[in-house]
């Protein structure tokens, strides 16, 4: 039997889009498979592995296990959300400079976590950091390096080439 | 396909209905994050789900003289980060802040981990020493029950078909008390815990438990209350020796399942060490208060 569709309003990036669609599916499926954006990673599929994170709201939370009525009328930032005009989102930057990124796969969700803790306490220790990237694993890069990438940005060090967080 | 209906009541009094309608057939999804996984890996089959969050002051958090009023829908993340709980329901952030990661935070709810009934849940804990009642809703009217006898076994409470949890109440505390849960994990909170310890003493003026509340996580079927440790705290000073006589009890009462966390042994040894943790400081947190 085909489940009757659902009138959805999601703002996402800052642009709102009417969907209709079934309401047993996932946020992380519409934005990959109607909204095209592919930037949010499928991992575990059951909110273990963290990669599907998104902001909602400006908060962290995994998009694989949220069901798209949840969503609705909810303000969404995935990664292709953050880059600005001129330049990449300073945590985009300070991901690369500081070698944050070795296979990729979990770092749109690295990135985004970082952005909710920072938003949250600009002032975030390398404690309150690591604590807030509980939720997200990477199997590459033993985290060191992705904490010093958000220390930089928390100490301003892209303030002028990127703008804030 | 996961299910056929999507329902989004917004009154309580429809939610009931349709609960009524569906009888097992419906689930309700509050954060998802328990159900969510369980319908993708069909381990559930609902054939309705029922999303709440659309219920006026489901996700309330409300301080008065009297007590706190905590919504079903309240998310642990909105919980663990309420200033107005600091002073009186410390123990009930604390648990809530203990659950996972700040992704799940942000959407699971107090009433969800509640409803799922695991008997490692942290988030209730604080519920459990507080003396927290549950206010159950159904076509008939509303009913409470005191949340110790809200979880019936892994996975079970009290929700008859039709019902569903509005809130939990919680009388204010009284001068002198002071209250704490410790999670042990080997994880840090993302982690399911190995053994959690809850406990909450009253103090009189000269250090006399007036009232002691002692509950254990992830050790029998359910969250369970150490009633016998209770007693045996009233009208006495905490010693060195009292502590180590509740650690025994505890470690007594439990009943604890050997799984990969840890064994039965290795979890009643850790209730013991971790009750002694606990009692001291809600002891000191009682003499700060």
């Amino acid at each position: 039997m085909n489940m009757e569709k659902m009138k959805i309003i999601i703002t996402v990036n800052d642009r709102q889009h009417t969907l209709f669609v079934s309401p047993d599916r996932t946020l992380l499926e519409i934005l990959r498979e109607e909204l095209n954006l592919i930037g949010t990673k499928k991992g575990c599929d059951d909110s273990n592995c963290g990669v599907c994170t998104v902001l909602m709201d400006g908060m962290a939370v995994k998009s694989c296990t949220i069901l798209i009525p949840q969503a609705n009328g909810h303000s969404i930032t995935t990664i292709e959300g953050l880059e600005r005009e001129n330049s990449l989102h300073p945590l985009q930057q300070s991901f690369i400079d500081y070698f944050a990124v070795q296979c990729g796969f979990c770092t749109p969700a690295m990135i985004l976590t970082a952005k909710a803790i920072l938003d949250e306490n600009p002032n975030a220790s390398e404690e309150d950091i690591r604590e807030g990237l509980h939720g997200n694993i990477c199997r590459c890069t033993g985290y060191k390096k992705i904490v010093e990438a958000i220390e930089a940005v928390r100490d301003g060090e892209y303030k002028e080439s990127c703008g804030g967080v | 396909m996961r299910f056929e209906k999507y329902f989004e009541p917004t009154t309580v009094e429809d939610c009931c209905q349709i609960l009524k309608e569906h009888g097992s057939d419906a689930k309700i999804l509050a954060g998802g994050t328990d159900i969510v996984p369980r319908l993708k890996n069909k381990s559930w089959n609902p054939i309705a789900i029922i999303g709440i969050g659309k219920i006026p002051h489901i996700d309330d958090i409300v301080v008065s003289k009297e007590g706190l009023e905590l919504g079903a829908g309240a998310q642990l993340r909105k919980i663990s980060m309420d200033k107005s709980l600091e002073k009186d329901y410390k123990v009930i952030m604390e648990a809530a802040g203990h659950v996972s990661s700040m992704q799940i935070r942000n959407i699971a709810t107090i009433g969800g981990n509640a409803c799922n009934a695991s008997p490692s849940a942290d988030a209730i804990q604080g519920l459990m020493v507080m003396d927290a009642t549950a206010v159950i809703a159904s076509s008939q009217g509303t009913r409470e029950v005191p949340i110790e006898d809200f979880f019936t076994g892994p996975g079970k409470n009290v929700l008859n078909e039709g019902e569903i949890l509005l809130r939990f109440k919680v009388p204010a505390p009284k001068p002198g008390t002071g209250a704490v849960y410790k999670k042990f994990a080997i994880r840090g909170d993302t982690d399911i815990s190995i053994v959690g310890v809850a406990c909450r003493l009253t103090l009189q003026e000269d250090g006399t438990i007036e009232e002691a509340r002692i509950s254990l996580a992830a050790v029998a079927p359910k969250p369970i209350r150490v009633m016998a440790a209770e007693k045996a705290l009233v009208d006495k000073k905490l010693t060195a020796e009292l502590i180590e006589e509740i650690g025994e009890i505890a470690a007594d009462i439990c009943t604890p399942i050997s799984d990969q966390r840890g064994t039965a042994e290795y979890r009643k040894e850790m209730i013991r060490v971790w009750t002694r943790h606990a009692l001291k400081e809600a002891k000191e947190r009682a003499n700060a208060s």
